[in-house]
């Protein structure tokens, strides 16, 4: 059984130390970027099998990562989860709209975020 | 003949707002002034002096059940409230790199929340150290209240001792239920 590679995306070094935390303690082998511009330049060189992404983040934000990441076909079908602060419907549905594969609200429950990623890995 | 006029400087009193627990407010009004007293609770102050925006929030993290002998915060919970004030900047116009930070509170006001107090203090110096936020002023710990007025547009503060009965009482600010990190998939 191969580990379950994922990218984080998170503009915040505390938010990014919660989630290393949550998820390398469950098992999961986790690379980290600051921003959206950040995680392109990484999946552009390495292989991921899910992102979990924040949507504000300076240079360019989670909805902006998303839709770059679903122009192309290498990304179309990874499972992308947004993890966010905000908690309005239009913003949600701007996610859906852009390709998003799940929205999750801050702050998370570790054991509900490794739950999804589990579900949506396989 | 040049007619003169004297003008004399209107001296508005501030516009003052009062920032309660569980609250974080940002304004970039020259006029306004925001205060909250605080006994363990503590409040994390960021100013953008270019944008001239201020904000403030107020929090006291509840202990999670399953460690309360050990007085550590709800870190998941904590991050999230310090997250709130901090995006609640950028999207008014403040930019990370430039913000600057006051941290006040935490005092061991009561001897049966001492270890809250601190540990609330320990969590956001925490905080601020590694989001790579200058931190200007810390004014935490102690066992006096402490009130602080704060003006947003000028980044000015002042923080002086109160007596301990003007602190609110200590109610934790535990996780509200609705914020369960639900899932929803698309």
């Amino acid at each position: 059984m191969t580990t379950t590679r994922i990218l984080t995306v998170d503009d915040s070094p505390s938010m990014r130390a919660l989630l290393n935390h949550a998820l390398t303690t469950q098992g999961f082998d986790v690379a980290q970027a600051e921003d959206g511009l950040a995680a392109l330049d990484w999946l552009a060189l390495n292989e991921v099998d899910v992102v979990i992404t924040d949507i504000n983040m300076p240079r360019l934000d989670g909805f902006g990562l998303i839709e770059r990441l679903r122009e192309g076909s290498r990304h179309r079908d990874r499972p992308i989860l947004v993890l966010t602060t905000e908690s309005s419907e239009e913003k949600k549905a701007r996610a859906r709209a852009a390709g998003a594969t799940g929205w999750i609200v801050k702050p998370f429950d570790p054991v509900k975020l490794v739950a999804a990623v589990r579900r949506v890995a396989h | 003949m040049f007619e003169q006029r004297i003008h004399t400087p209107t001296l508005a009193p501030p516009e003052r707002i009062t920032v309660m627990q569980g609250q974080a407010l940002v304004s970039g009004e020259p006029g306004a002034e925001m205060s909250t007293v605080l006994g363990s609770c503590v409040a994390l102050c960021l100013f953008d002096p270019e944008a001239r925006l201020g904000g403030m929030n107020h929090f006291l993290l509840a202990e999670p059940p399953s460690t309360a002998a050990g007085g550590a915060v709800d870190e998941y919970y904590g991050t999230y409230l310090m997250e709130l004030l901090v995006n609640q900047m950028l999207t008014r116009g403040a930019r990370k790199a430039r913000l600057r930070a006051h941290l006040y509170g935490g005092a061991n006001v009561n001897r049966n929340m001492m270890r809250i107090g601190s540990a609330n203090a320990d969590f956001a110096r925490g905080f601020v150290q590694r989001e790579g936020i200058e931190l200007v002023r810390a004014d935490l710990g102690g066992v006096n209240a402490r009130r602080v007025d704060f003006r947003p547009a000028s980044g000015m503060v002042r923080c002086r001792t109160v007596e301990d009965r003007y602190a609110p009482p200590v109610q934790p600010s535990s996780r509200p239920a609705k914020a369960t990190g639900d899932v929803e998939l698309f």
